[in-house]
């Protein structure tokens, strides 16, 4: 899957599962992960994380119901869903809250008249 | 990099999410004042009734100011969750009482929120609201004020009491001047 990347998507924050890029040209946040693109407003993907953020683990790892051993997120303005386990749960709130951490620095460094070097 | 999320609003995430918890803050309390003038209501309590029914608009008025500034900022408002609320008072002193305490609490949390405005640099959303903080000052003023009028008036001049509580204001707000 990152064998294709568009030259406009900037990586902004990975992990062995999936990666966050951000495109400029289309204002637009990618998620890949589970062998999936999906393309985020700033908005939607805010709103994807929080999504993500509140799901209860804790209900999910103590449940024996089987409705309880995936959950499944309706991507925003999207017909797609995401259905998942609590591992994958776990390892996408990594990807997400990493991928915020790096945007908000990326504010930071705005707000103090700095930018990130662009890469080559 | 783009600065995308600064690009579609000026309110930080942080600000949003405590504005959202205000706006169900002030929904809850118009839900509260509206199940006091339903009491009040139904005791004969005609001038009571009218003053928690005005209380009652005007906290879904402040949850509206909220609700379109955010939306203006280009940040996301959500229509809150109104958890049930108490419909039964003990009596016209407990309702009183219930109305301090929401307005002492909706002051807590607008402080802790310019707090938070400070922290993150959103002045603008600090100046929205301080015109909260004058009005936070008033509502505590006339609940207090009420209470003591409660306690004044002698308990078998209902009428009286009843008119006298629906007439206190607060005239003398030295951010006015
Ligand atoms: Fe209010
Ligand atoms: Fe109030």
């Amino acid at each position: 899957m990152t064998s294709n990347v568009p030259t406009t998507y900037q990586e902004v924050f990975r992990t062995d599962k999936g990666v966050v890029y951000q495109c400029d040209a289309s204002y637009r946040l990618i998620l890949e992960f589970w062998n999936t693109r999906t393309q985020f407003s700033a908005r939607d993907f805010a709103h994807f994380r929080r999504m993500v953020e509140t799901i209860d683990i804790r209900q999910m790892a103590l449940s024996t119901a089987a409705s309880d051993d995936v959950e499944i997120l309706t991507l925003p303005r999207s017909e797609r869903c995401y259905v998942l386990t609590l591992c994958e749960i776990v390892h996408l709130r990594e990807l997400l809250n990493g991928a915020k951490l790096m945007l908000d620095l990326n504010s930071m460094l705005r707000e103090c008249g700095c930018t990130l070097p662009q890469p080559a | 990099m783009k600065d995308l999320a600064r690009l579609r609003t000026a309110i930080k995430e942080s600000v949003e999410l405590a504005l959202n918890q205000q706006i169900q803050m002030e929904m809850v309390s118009s839900s509260k004042y509206l199940a006091m003038a339903g009491w009040c209501d139904r005791n004969g309590l005609d001038h009571c009734a009218g003053f928690f029914y005005k209380q009652s608009d005007e906290e879904r008025h402040h949850a509206m100011k909220l609700f379109h500034y955010l939306c203006d900022q280009g940040a996301t408002a959500y229509s809150p969750e109104v958890p049930a609320v108490a419909q039964e008072f003990d009596s016209l002193r407990s309702v009183f009482e219930g109305a301090l305490e929401q307005e002492v609490s909706v002051t807590d949390s607008i402080n802790r929120i310019i707090g938070i405005c400070r922290r993150e640099s959103d002045y603008a959303t600090e100046e929205l609201l301080k015109w909260y903080v004058k009005e936070q000052m008033e509502e505590e003023y006339i609940a207090r004020r009420c209470l003591e009028l409660i306690d004044q008036i002698p308990s078998d001049q209902i009428y009286y009491l009843d008119k006298k509580l629906a007439s206190v204001t607060y005239d003398g707000n030295v951010f006015d001047e």
